[in-house]
């Protein structure tokens, strides 16, 4: 068997048969991308505001001011540089590779913008005696790193020690989180808020994606994330108060304005959805398309019970109870639409639930018994308090003013933290594997002795019961509750959320929900370009990477003892593939010899 | 044939019986009033050509069917017709073509299969209180006692389908154990396996004997039911034909004639269908 695997990594790329060129192309593209960096990259200065600037040689005009994504490529290709010529660095061919996609993505995205915004090729390369090379170089250098990095040979990711005493394992943890949240924060404001004084902010955000994915890749080809995450799994505890802590530090770093405390908490509502919708799809295998009328619903209740002045009830009562009530009509709901899962499967389950989701939608629209306010919506609903301070206030703890919105933002993110641990621990306990199983094999499931039937009618409840006090927060924040929030685009994208994020994981569908409900947002600027420039992300993430971003079996297969030798996706499937083609033989064979005429 | 291995256990009390159990789908009877008892520490196998109504039987006892006449009893309780119940009632099967959980891991398999023999519901897997915890660990503690009798101990964190062939054929077999049952019907157990795979399946099912389960065995394979069985049925056309110890079974002319008493055409036509069965089950 190892010979096929061998036979098929041999023959998987042109440039793997050529490991002499490894260190000249990776140089050269290292090269390229500091080139690339230093060179202008737009021939003339954009009419609406000076981006990209109209780059000359800045960087020897002021050696540290060379900013923005070009400052990304000139790390990378100073990196690169390192990485190619140091050959004692651990997962090199990993590391060159990621360093390669990121520069490519970087350059790429810039170059499409300035060619867009300047009317074509000719604004990236020559016009009225000006020469911008800088983008064309970029690209050309990510390329020649990729190919370098396949040449020399794609390895395995290092496997580091993870059994360090603890003060080490935590000393580690407290900075490896403390990155993600530098990372987290800069991300999320890169490009800075969008509008009309900063027309640019999508494509710097999307080109500074680029740079963070390719940093990631670069630091998984080292095997530090891996490394983190069994050290977090070793240390889970602490792992996740400093998780928590992070989190709520976040409006102390540059996302510190009441626009990113709004952002972030859509994100934590969204992630909330689709930690839900995980149980249902990504846990229990049952597809869901109307989901975020539960979400509706729940946002519907805290709307009629909490004081609004459009509301027919005229009770107010206290947000823990109503994000209770939210929660329990929404579960019954969720009940409801799941029971015909005890007799329809697949893909008619899929049109089952959405039509769930027009129902809700359309009877939303028509005010069925008043209670949703129809066109109209329900809007004034007040903003939570708490000793006297509105959510919506900012707050000042001594010195420190914390934005607006502040106290929203912690509440989603207690909220969030409260959903993972109810997401983690039913899915390791007796009902968890259940949903698993259903999902695997309904049939093998119920012969096991598992009821089916009430299981997935209590995953549908589950998911639906964490929807609802997702919806009752996004009331209150947004103060209204209107049918046209919870259309069929919000349930297919909080869908795609959990299969790009990474079925049956919580990172998954906490990262899906967040690139999906902030990508939109931070896309502004491509106005009409942005729902296919969506639509490709998703094709392309689902054809290279259909396991989703965050996977959940495989890489925790890899860490059990069997295959410790850290045997990456690409090669477990090689070995499968080679499997099945000697199974296929040998049946083939058994058949010939049983019938030998 | 290791004859010393076939220790003929003293007929203990009924466990399973079939009380003439019929099963009509629209105009065409798939059995017609077949009646077995499956004693106490007892390997039953059930054999027959192709289409004799083995795999029609097997889903009447397993719950998948609800026999249109007739009856199954499990310890004198009449069994429903659904699969989950007759599985806690305490009949665990294996399946002819296997059906693991292929991305869970061998040690999550076999819990699954501890699944209704655990009592915790949605308030306790929320908790993790004291209780869950402990009830938690015995489950894990006996999936690993049956990891290690089917010889799967070191495969545990590995997902279920990166197992080798014979493998997961044994794995299945731990998952049916997991849920503690009286009898084991294991449909087809060595289909596709080598003879060292198929002697060591053998080996195992006696071990399962020896701990007080049951087996109903559907094969094949003749040579293997007749190693391995203390009383073998013969089924044909929905029929039972011969019900009896392998070796009056072996010598009964009525089953010489169901297998090989046909003119030679006809049974080569039937080889052929065989052959071609088993490479799509391969496939």
């Amino acid at each position: 068997m190892s010979n096929a695997v061998q036979a098929i990594r041999r023959g998987a790329g042109f440039t793997s048969t050529r490991p002499r060129l490894a260190v000249p192309l990776s140089a050269l593209g290292a090269v390229l991308l500091i080139a690339g960096s230093l060179l202008p990259w737009a021939t003339f200065i954009l009419n609406d505001a000076p981006y990209p600037e109209k780059a000359t040689l800045q960087f020897f005009d002021a050696p540290f001011e060379v900013g923005g994504y070009r400052a990304h490529l000139l790390w990378f290709g100073v990196a690169a540089l390192v990485v190619t010529f140091v050959t004692r660095i651990p997962g090199r061919g990993r590391v060159l590779r990621a360093l390669g996609w990121g520069g490519l993505a970087v350059a790429l995205i810039t170059t499409f913008f300035i060619a867009q915004r300047g009317g074509g090729l000719g604004a990236v390369t020559a016009a009225d005696g000006a020469t911008a090379l800088g983008g064309i170089v970029g690209i050309a250098g990510g390329l020649l790193l990729i190919l370098g990095a396949t040449a020399a040979g794609i390895g395995e990711i290092p496997q580091w020690r993870t059994d360090l005493p603890r003060p080490l394992a935590w000393l580690v943890l407290a900075v490896a989180f403390a990155g993600v949240l530098y990372l987290v924060s800069l991300t999320l404001t890169a490009g800075g808020t969008g509008g009309a004084s900063n027309p640019h902010a999508g494509p710097v955000f999307v080109a500074f994606l680029g740079m963070a994915g390719g940093l990631l890749g670069a630091l998984h080809g080292l095997g530090v994330t891996r490394w983190v995450s069994a050290l977090s799994e070793g240390h889970r505890a602490f792992s996740i108060v400093v998780l928590v802590l992070c989190a709520l530090a976040l409006p102390l770093t540059k996302a510190d304005s009441e626009y990113w405390m709004t952002v972030s908490v859509t994100i934590g509502v969204y992630a909330v959805t689709a930690i839900g919708l995980n149980i249902v799809v990504g846990l229990a295998g049952l597809l869901d398309l109307g989901y975020v009328a539960f979400m509706g619903i729940g946002a519907f209740v805290a709307a009629n019970l909490s004081g609004a002045t459009a509301s027919k009830l005229g009770v107010t009562l206290p947000f823990p109870i109503v994000a209770v009530i939210a929660a329990v009509i929404a579960g019954v709901f969720g009940a409801v639409v799941g029971s015909p899962t005890l007799r329809v499967r697949g893909d008619y389950l899929a049109i089952v639930t959405l039509a769930f989701g027009e129902i809700f939608r359309k009877s939303a629209q028509n005010n069925i018994g008043g209670l949703t306010g129809g066109a109209n919506a329900i809007p004034g609903i007040p903003q939570l308090e708490i000793g006297g301070t509105a959510f919506s206030d900012s707050i000042t703890v001594g010195s420190v003013e914390l934005p607006a919105g502040v106290l929203y933002y912690f509440l989603i993110v207690l909220v969030v933290a409260a959903v993972m641990a109810i997401f983690a621990n039913l899915k390791s306990s007796r009902i968890g594997r259940a949903w698993i199983a259903i999902r695997e094999d309904e049939d093998a499931a119920r012969a096991m002795g598992i009821k089916t039937g009430k299981i997935k009618i209590l995953a549908f409840l589950v998911g639906a019961t964490l929807a609802g006090v997702a919806g009752a927060i996004f009331a209150h924040k947004f103060s209204q509750a209107s049918y046209d929030q919870f259309t069929f685009i919000e349930s297919v994208t909080l869908l795609a959320a959990v299969i790009l994020g990474g079925m049956g994981t919580i990172p998954g569908a906490v990262l899906g929900a967040s690139l999906l409900f902030v990508l939109p947002e931070r896309l502004r600027e491509f106005a009409d370009y942005r729902l296919m420039i969506f639509g490709l992300a998703l094709v392309f993430i689902m054809r290279f990477r259909p396991q989703g971003l965050v996977p959940d079996r495989v890489r925790r297969a890899e860490f059990a003892g069997e295959t410790a030798e850290g045997k990456s996706i690409e090669e477990l499937e090689e070995e499968l593939v080679a499997e099945h083609e000697l199974a296929e033989e040998a049946a083939v064979g058994a058949t010939a010899k049983e019938n030998p005429s | 044939m290791t004859a010393e291995l076939v220790e003929p256990v003293g007929v203990g009390y009924p466990v399973l019986e079939a009380r003439g159990v019929t099963m009509i789908f629209g105009g065409l009877t798939a059995l017609n009033d077949v009646s077995l008892t499956l004693h106490h520490g007892q390997i039953f196998g059930l054999i027959g050509p192709n289409g004799a109504g083995k795999t029609t039987f097997f889903n009447c006892l397993t719950g998948l069917y609800t026999p249109t006449r007739g009856e199954v009893v499990l310890h004198g309780v009449p069994l429903t017709g659904d699969p989950a119940a007759v599985t806690i009632a305490g009949i665990a099967r294996t399946f002819q073509n296997i059906r693991l959980f292929p991305n869970m891991t061998v040690l999550e398999n076999v819990l699954v299969g501890r699944h209704c023999r655990m009592r915790q519901g949605p308030i306790a897997s929320l908790l993790h209180g004291p209780v869950f915890r402990r009830v938690e660990r015995e489950a894990r503690e006996r999936s690993r006692e049956l990891l290690a009798f089917v010889g799967l101990s070191k495969m545990e964190g590995e997902v279920a389908r990166n197992l080798p062939y014979g493998d997961q054929r044994r794995l299945e077999i731990a998952r049916a154990l997991a849920t503690d049952p009286k009898v084991l019907l294991l449909d087809e157990p060595t289909a596709g396996m080598n003879p060292q795979e198929t002697d060591a399946t053998r080996h195992l099912i006696f071990q399962i004997r020896d701990t007080g389960v049951a087996a109903v065995v559907i094969e094949h394979d003749t040579k293997f039911i007749f190693g391995l069985c203390d009383q073998v049925a013969v089924l044909v056309q929905g029929e039972l034909l011969v019900e009896g110890t392998p070796e009056t079974v072996r010598d009964d002319p009525r089953v010489i004639e169901a297998y090989l008493g046909k003119p030679r055409e006809e049974v080569e036509a039937e080889v052929r269908a065989a052959a071609a069965e088993h490479g799509r089950e391969d496939g």
